[in-house]
């Protein structure tokens, strides 16, 4: 990997709920490098969207919390901040696209209004400077009418163009990092293969870093160098791309491998179902938290928690959390499909 | 459970129940449901000064589910899929055209007279969270609809209830548990369950696993695989994902702005599309193969879809297609041809 411009190290954060203390993100250590895209996949629930927050010093309080960890941005680590300075650099250097537009936008200021407050803040311009800007990064995202539909209000645009707006405010101060959380999951394949191109083209252009979080293994395949799959508020496995989709080493991975169909009409008699639900974060399984659906199980599997080991003698390959090696497991006979749902409600 | 239908614009009065079923093209066997140029419009913005536009949500569109078969329709969002569904089950009411039921024409009927199609033609929904009732255990959920039909005795239904939560893959034991304490995919068991109650012959699944997390989809896809061959059921299943349509679809229409663009069996449509919207579509859709993805080349559509309200007089597709040319702009084109039909003039050979 390129030099690191981010470096998440053991990072914790737990909410109090009613039903128990839930621990969203346990233990999880990621760089990104310069220049990369790094995808992040998972079950949902498995943590992804409270990365981020936590990279964006967004995680609600009371009730969430950083239980323990850094996450160094250049010699700083962010957890350790001001609030003035998160300020500083959120928007800035590094800024976020939320799967929701609404989320992120006000519906009381026009979008111009929304994309001027940012620029004048960070980059001190005035004004006329800001609108022009605001225009500017507009036309970038590919919103026709650019210098008209700046003085619209957001509920006049419809999804795909909303999404783009947001974009568009992501991009506005020129970031180093980009955090997408899955910004194309409620979009068409044709407007998502417009936004993907566009990731692109800022990734090429002016090197940005991006971290794109998705639960659509295609949209990772298109766009991202090196992924993490998540599992249970954990990385399980993490490699290049290549290799994740090639060669799985971690049986959730295989199994989401197995289960997607795909349209170009490879293999596709029976989808091998991973059985089984999700985990419930607030009473997770003991032990490694997939080990209730993993074809694969061993015994201490129930137990003991597998940390992240090189995927292969190398060591260069990636790591796995997994005390099965399915490299040798590979040859003998895989898992059989099933339909039934079998275990008990949450 | 019977929702209130949308009022449609122009609707007819109800349609009396003909006896003679549709001419059909093959000599094969009728087929199950036809659907002849349906039209489906809604009453538009605009006001008392201005007049009213149209949304054209369903614009003429004809197809045939034979029994036993699966039918996918796939297109952008808004193109119309969700309201063909809905007027074919009787939530929404056809402005005009023909929906045909195993001989019986059951398009704008009243709730009491599409009662008996009931038994033939079930719905399952998207959000398993909605479309439950979240007072009613799984138990009177799946016999709710015997009782409105009046099947089976009051006893009988328990223990079809049962049969089915199994035949479904979900535990008997939880026949008084009510929605709320199951995951996503166990309510769509659920409301799988549901529409088996009155063993129809068509079941008509609109996006049923796109709120889903990706592990248990392919549960819920071999689900409804399994119990096609056991029960012979027929599907229209809707679905925004290609690949999942490629998969569970024999046969495949692809819809633009209220209107089947090209519709061929399943294999042949992923492999050969030929309309060069269908051709648009599926280049924009990744597949889970970084080598693959490295390589493909993408047609890229400019902008997005039109509003439906508008009104062409040629090819509604030709403002963002590479391949218009000036006839596409003076006659829509007719979805034509045998197998593998496309409604273009200058469809990819
Ligand atoms: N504000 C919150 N309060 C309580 N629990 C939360 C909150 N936000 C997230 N969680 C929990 O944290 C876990 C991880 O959530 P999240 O990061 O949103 O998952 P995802 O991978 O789907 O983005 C989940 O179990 C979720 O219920
Ligand atoms: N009850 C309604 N009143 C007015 N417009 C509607 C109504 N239902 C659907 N539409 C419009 O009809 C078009 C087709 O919608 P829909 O069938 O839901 O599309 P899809 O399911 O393919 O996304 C859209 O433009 C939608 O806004
Ligand atoms: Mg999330
Ligand atoms: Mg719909």
């Amino acid at each position: 990997m390129t030099q690191p411009v981010l470096d998440v190290r053991d990072l914790r954060v737990v909410f109090d709920t009613d039903d128990g203390t839930v621990r969203a993100v346990d233990g999880l250590s990621f760089a990104l490098g310069r220049g990369e895209t790094l995808g992040i996949v998972g079950e949902s629930g498995s943590g992804k969207s409270v990365t981020s927050l936590a990279v964006m010093g967004l995680i609600p309080r009371p009730a969430g919390r950083i239980a323990s960890g850094s996450i160094h941005y250049g010699g700083e680590d962010l957890l350790a901040a001001s609030p003035r300075r998160l300020r500083e650099i959120r928007g800035r250097r590094i800024a976020m696209i939320f799967q929701d537009p609404m989320t992120a936008l006000n519906p009381f200021l026009t979008v111009g209004e929304q994309l001027t407050e940012m620029t004048r803040l960070h980059l001190k311009h005035s004004a006329r400077q800001a609108r022009d800007h605001a225009v500017a990064m507009l036309e970038q995202v590919g919103i026709p009418g650019a210098g008209r539909r700046v003085d619209d209000y957001p509920h006049q645009f419809s999804g795909g163009m909303r999404q783009r707006v947001m974009i568009a405010m992501a991009l506005s101060c020129d970031p180093e990092i980009l955090i997408a959380d899955e910004p194309t999951t409620a979009l068409d394949v044709t407007i998502q293969a417009q936004i993907l191109e566009l990731l692109k083209q800022l990734r090429r252009d002016r090197g940005m870093s991006i971290i794109l979080i998705t639960h659509d293994l295609g949209v990772v395949a298109n766009a991202c160098q090196r992924v993490l799959v998540m599992y249970g508020g954990r990385i399980v496995e993490e490699a290049a791309a290549g290799a994740l989709f090639e060669q799985p080493r971690h049986p959730y991975t295989e199994g989401l491998l197995r289960s997607i169909p795909r349209w170009d009409g490879h293999s596709t008699e029976l989808l091998r179902a991973i059985e089984g639900q999700p985990p419930n974060m607030a009473h997770p399984p003991s032990g490694c938290a997939f080990h209730p659906r993993c074809p694969y199980q061993l015994p201490r599997c129930s137990s003991e928690s597998p940390s992240l080991t090189p995927r292969d003698a190398s060591g260069d390959g990636g790591s796995k959390a997994c005390f099965v090696d399915l490299a040798t497991i590979a040859a003998v006979a895989a898992p059989a499909a099933s339909t039934a749902a079998g275990s008990a409600p949450h | 459970m019977v929702e209130v239908a949308g009022r449609a614009v122009g609707s007819k009065g109800e349609a009396s129940v003909a006896g003679n079923t549709p001419i059909t093209t093959s000599g094969r066997t009728a087929p199950l449901l036809s659907v002849r140029d349906l039209k489906v419009h809604f009453p538009g913005r605009g006001g008392w000064w201005t007049r009213r536009s149209v949304i054209r949500a369903v614009d003429g569109v004809s197809f045939d589910i034979r029994a036993g078969e699966t039918l996918g329709l796939v297109g952008e969002s808004g193109c119309g899929k969700s309201t063909t569904a809905r007027a074919i089950v009787g939530l929404v009411r056809p402005t005009s055209g023909e929906v045909w039921l195993n001989g019986a024409r059951i398009d704008g009927l009243s709730d009491a007279a599409m009662r008996p199609h009931r038994a033939t033609v079930q719905m399952i929904f998207q959000d398993p969270f909605a479309s439950l009732n979240p007072r009613l255990t799984v138990g009177a959920t799946i016999t709710e609809p015997m009782t409105i039909l009046g099947l089976h005795s009051p006893k009988d239904r328990q223990f079809e209830a049962l049969r089915l939560m199994r035949l479904v893959g979900l535990d008997p034991r939880f026949l008084n548990r009510y929605p709320h304490e199951f995951s996503g995919g166990q309510r769509q068991r659920v409301g799988i369950a549901r529409a088996l109650a009155v063993q129809p012959k068509l079941i008509v699944c609109d996006e049923p696993i796109s709120a889903l997390d990706v592990s248990i989809q392919a549960q819920v896809i071999n689900l409804l695989m399994d119990l096609q061959q056991k029960l012979g059921l027929a599907y229209l299943f809707i679905a925004h994902d290609l690949a999942v349509v490629r998969h569970i679809a024999r046969r495949v229409g692809v819809m633009y702005l209220g209107r089947i663009v090209e519709m061929a069996d399943s294999s042949e449509l992923f492999a050969h599309p030929r309309h060069p919207y269908s051709e648009a579509l599926l280049s924009a859709a990744p597949l889970p193969d970084p080598a693959r993805e490295r390589v493909r080349q993408r047609i890229v559509l400019e902008g997005e879809v039109p509003s439906p309200d508008r009104v062409y007089a040629g090819c509604p597709f030709a403002d963002r297609c590479r391949r218009v040319e000036s006839d596409c702009r003076a006659t829509p084109p007719r979805l034509e041809g045998g197998n593998h039909q496309v409604a273009c003039f200058h469809a990819d050979s």
